[in-house]
């Protein structure tokens, strides 16, 4: 049977050829509570020794140029081909309440012209040197990259410097843009079963503040208000080099690449960003049980979600070893439970952070486990086959032949992450460790850390964060609410 | 180029305006080498490609099968998927859970990805355990066990996919199309029907696999950082022993051109499904290569002229794309769109546009060498990542396409000329013999799609 491509990828430039989404806010710049970074009190108190050592290590040469411009160069010359990742501290979490959407609206208007490349201008200019393109909103960022051949680099620095450098977008582009955003809303929530399930769904229901709990692809009606002037704002705000960080991973040869960025990146000017707002989600303490109606599905689907603990904690990493106990593989406790013994579903996914993986979003995160049913078993039921696969692990530690498959397992996706789309997953990594805790040399700690994690810290971690109190269970019935 | 023109504009308008920087060009394009393979036949006819590859330690592993969807007959679509299921349920020596863990124990997970040409028996390792997950995938491919005890639940899994299938409009819209293209062969039936894998037995699914699997028809891909020398005798050791295949040919394809228009209801979609094709030729034709450059510039790429045109003018969608679909021996040419429902029918005469002009004119030399080396260097990419050195090189072996055929491949692209590029789209894409579906609101689109030909109503299966 053939496999529809493409239905999961949310929040992008395009699925078919690689392009980025929008994303912005307007005006004003969000409500300025005192920002309480947690990553970063997480960041600093280490879960492994900050010389611990991977078995594979990768190369980091980060630093920062006179404009706050993060960069960070890794080189790997497996193939003669490189990354330029760009990412800018703006999630769609932030983005202005009037405005659901924008920030993910913007993005694409980062692909509507800058000073020196006009519309369609930037696609073209890598497509036509041989490389892939796209742009996709996070939680917690925004980004921009392209994969090329390695003779393109300088080309490419060129280009995503001319557009940080400030936009050169008019009504007609934006008002074509917000069509091609409201067809991707159409194409991925509107027109299809299951749209937007369980990503964007799933969050609005389980998290309390509104930064966590909106619509990140947008109220059509919100995207449509949006203006030329917001677009403008947005860029000032948040586009400007201090919040942003450049990644080169690939086939280069650093003093050169160093030149090169100096030269395109050096001149642009650095600009005030407003603080972060206060995402912290409150400790939840009762079980929650919500309902969506699906005209469109025929099948029930089902999905727990419990809040994670905060990044870099101890707890963290234990999160990541109890992901590939519970729901990776088939060999997982959730999968033998569900599926192997007693038929419940045919395949039960998850983890944190559906849009991306542990590592690159800088929270608050949800932990999620989904999967799609028939009506002849009711939520209950499947839910208290979760709770037979979840409960053991607070009651005692996990046997040693556990831990020891969740630590090959955990490696081992690691290396996947690492690998994703010709290597960018490595760049995504970097960045994220740059923008959030200006640590790229992290990455060589997750390794270890994975590692690092116990039978009792697991057990410790799942009697707070895998409480049934700090869990909500969404329910999606299908027509005819059978 | 037209940058220039346009700083030319405006200064004889007298507008002063600083002329637009021109990007740094590339420089000298780096040489692609394939990475260097071993290919070797074991006595029972399995072939074997070895292929070290890359630096993070990791290993594809892949056991293609010349076993599909394909092989069904009339009444089986989906059996094949079954089999799939049943595969990965245990052997004569362990249990589902015993090889679930073994793989996991690898770093990687067993699947049997059923495609309708191939099947596939694939796990990504740690490179370290490269030599286990050999046997791994060996001990599951000459000794299943096809449990009775499972055949209800995965039944009822493959129930389950099928009606999410059918809940979706693209795969409808994919199945329509197939259907008008190919008729009654096998790949012309897409999607299961209810009623058939109600009726499916463990002995229509083992039957199926015990008449096709085997040495002779299989072809084991091995890619990533492993010893080559231990990985040789692995091989040796776990399939020196396998039997060969019995096997009966597939019926011949023929696929069908012609402007027939289908229209699927689904009252009070916002937007259609829409699929505009024809059979055009497999990558075997001598005009293949010439014609993956057309579908670049036409459909297949993000800066091409009909998403140019539909998505960056119009706003109607948000991902058209063209595809080569490809068959051993066969191939179609579809452009895929969901647009908006009220611009259904002027996105379909873009499409027609788009088609037409390439028809009448050939592309410009700058606009053919963009798209060339987008080509060239997207294969490059391809061929960068062990699971997409083992899809080039399956590629390759499916569509039995010479030895050289992945070394020479930038090249035939780099040759290309404009002519090529208009003769092709003259000779495979006429608009005037393709066919038109439309999955969305009858209400709403059915009156404007006349303009289109003569519009069938196809009933909900």
């Amino acid at each position: 049977m053939r496999i529809l491509a493409c239905l999961s990828l949310a929040l992008t430039l395009g699925c078919a050829h690689s392009a980025p989404p929008p994303a912005e806010p307007p005006s004003p710049a969000p409500v300025a509570a005192p920002a309480p970074p947690p990553a970063a009190d997480a960041a600093a108190a280490r879960f492994v020794p900050p010389d611990a050592k991977p078995a594979f290590d990768i190369p980091v040469d980060a630093y920062t140029l006179g404009n706050g411009l993060r960069v960070v160069l890794s080189r790997d010359t497996t193939a003669a081909i490189v990354t330029v990742a760009v990412y800018y501290h703006i999630g769609f979490r932030i983005e202005p309440r009037n405005r659901t959407g924008f920030a993910h609206l913007f993005e694409h208007m980062m692909f509507q012209g800058s000073e020196n490349l006009g519309k369609l201008a930037f696609i073209q200019l890598v497509q036509r040197n041989g490389g892939i393109l796209n742009g996709s909103t996070r939680f917690d960022f925004t980004n921009y990259y392209e994969v090329v051949p390695s003779n393109v680099l300088e080309t490419m620095l060129w280009a995503e410097a001319d557009r940080m450098r400030g936009l050169k977008v008019t009504q007609e582009n934006l008002t074509n843009q917000q069509g091609v955003v409201k067809s991707e809303v159409r194409v991925n929530v509107l027109n299809r079963p299951y749209g937007g399930w369980p990503w964007l769904t799933v969050p609005q229901l389980a998290n309390r503040n509104w930064y966590n709990a909106h619509n990140f692809y947008g109220d059509l009606g919100d995207l449509d208000a949006a203006t030329l002037e917001d677009v403008q704002q947005f860029f000032k705000t948040y586009y400007a080099p201090n919040n942003a960080v450049l990644v080169v991973s690939g086939s280069f040869d650093p003093a050169q690449v160093k030149g090169w960025i100096s030269r395109y990146f050096d001149g642009i000017p650095r600009a005030e960003v407003p603080p972060i707002p206060d995402l912290t989600e409150p400790r939840q303490t009762e079980e929650q049980w919500k309902t969506v109606d699906d005209k469109l599905a025929q099948r029930p689907a089902l999905a727990v979600a419990y809040h994670m603990p905060p990044r870099g904690s101890p707890e963290y990493w234990a999160m990541a070893l109890i992901q590939q106990i519970l729901v990776a593989g088939p060999d997982s406790r959730m999968y033998q439970e569900l599926v192997q013994k007693r038929g419940l579903t045919g395949e039960v996914e998850g983890g944190a952070n559906l849009l991306g993986n542990q590592f690159d979003y800088q929270g608050p995160m949800l932990w999620m486990a989904y999967l799609f049913h028939d009506a002849s078993h009711s939520p209950k039921e499947i839910v208290s086959a979760m709770d037979a696969a979840i409960e053991p692990l607070r009651q005692a530690p996990v046997d040693a032949a556990t831990l020891e498959r969740a630590r090959v397992k955990a490696r081992s996706a690691y290396y996947s992450d690492l690998d994703r789309l010709f290597g960018f997953g490595r760049a995504d990594l970097l960045a994220s460790l740059a923008l959030f805790d200006n640590d790229a040399a992290a990455v060589n700690r997750i390794e270890p850390s994975l590692l690092a994690v116990t039978p009792e810290l697991i057990q410790k971690t799942a009697q707070e964060w895998l409480r049934p109190t700090n869990r909500t269970v969404v329910a999606l019935q299908p027509a005819g609410g059978k | 180029m037209s940058r220039t023109v346009l700083a030319v504009a405006l200064l004889a308008t007298g507008l002063v305006l600083a002329a637009p920087e021109a990007p740094p060009p590339p420089g000298t394009t780096p040489p692609f080498e394939l990475p260097a393979t071993t290919v070797f036949t074991l006595k029972n006819g399995l072939k074997v490609t070895l292929v070290p590859y890359g630096a993070i330690p990791k290993t594809h592993v892949a056991l293609a099968l010349r076993l599909g969807n394909a092989d069904e007959a009339a009444h089986q679509t989906g059996l094949a998927d079954l089999m799939g299921k049943l595969l990965l349920q245990g052997t004569t020596t362990k249990t589902a859970v015993q090889v679930a863990e073994a793989a996991a124990g690898l770093g990687g997970e067993l699947e049997a990805n059923v495609r309708e040409d191939e099947t596939a028996l694939e796990i990504e390792c740690l490179g370290d355990s490269t030599v286990d997950a050999i046997r791994l995938v060996a001990e599951v491919a000459r000794t299943p066990a096809f449990p009775t005890a499972e055949l209800a639940r995965l039944r009822g899994d493959l129930l389950r996919d099928v009606a999410i299938q059918r809940s979706q409009p693209q795969p409808l819209a994919e199945e329509a199309f197939a259907r008008a293209i190919y008729g009654n062969h096998p790949y012309g039936r897409v999607l299961p029907v209810a009623a058939d894998v109600e009726k499916f037995s463990l002995q229509q699914a083992k039957q199926l696999w015990t008449r096709f699997a085997g040495s002779d028809r299989s072809h084991l891909y091995v890619v990533g950082r492993f010893d080559p020398a231990a990985v040789r005798s692995a091989v040796e050791e776990a399939f020196g022993g396998w039997h060969k295949a019995k096997g009966t040919p597939r019926p011949k394809p023929a696929p069908k051109a012609g402007r027939r228009v289908l229209l699927l209801d689904r009252p009070g979609a916002v937007q259609s499904t829409v699929r505009f094709g024809l059979p055009a030729i497999p990558p075997t034709s001598p005009d293949y290569i010439p014609l993956v450059v057309t579908d670049a510039l036409l459909g297949g790429s993000f800066g091409s002229r009909i998403t140019a045109n539909i998505r960056e003018k119009h706003g109607y969608t948000y991902s058209p794309r063209s595809v080569l679909g490809l068959h051993p021996g066969v191939g179609t040419w579809l452009e895929a769109a969901d647009v908006t429902t009220k611009d259904t029918a002027a996105s379909v005469r873009e499409i027609v546009n788009e088609i037409e002009r390439l028809r009448k004119e050939p592309p410009s030399a700058d606009e053919l060498a963009g798209i060339q080396k987008y080509v060239a260097g997207t294969f490059v990419l391809r061929n960068s990542s062990r699971a997409g050195i083992v899809t080039q090189l399956r590629f390759v072996d499916l569509h039995g396409l010479p030895a050289d055929w992945l070394r020479n491949f930038v090249q035939r692209v780099q040759a290309v000329t404009p002519a090529d590029v208009t003769r092709v789209t003259r000779k495979y894409l006429d608009p005037q013999r393709m066919t038109l579906v439309v999955v969305g609101d009858r209400k709403a689109v059915e009156d404007s799609l006349k303009q289109f030909g003569p519009v069938k109503v196809e009933p909900p299966k």
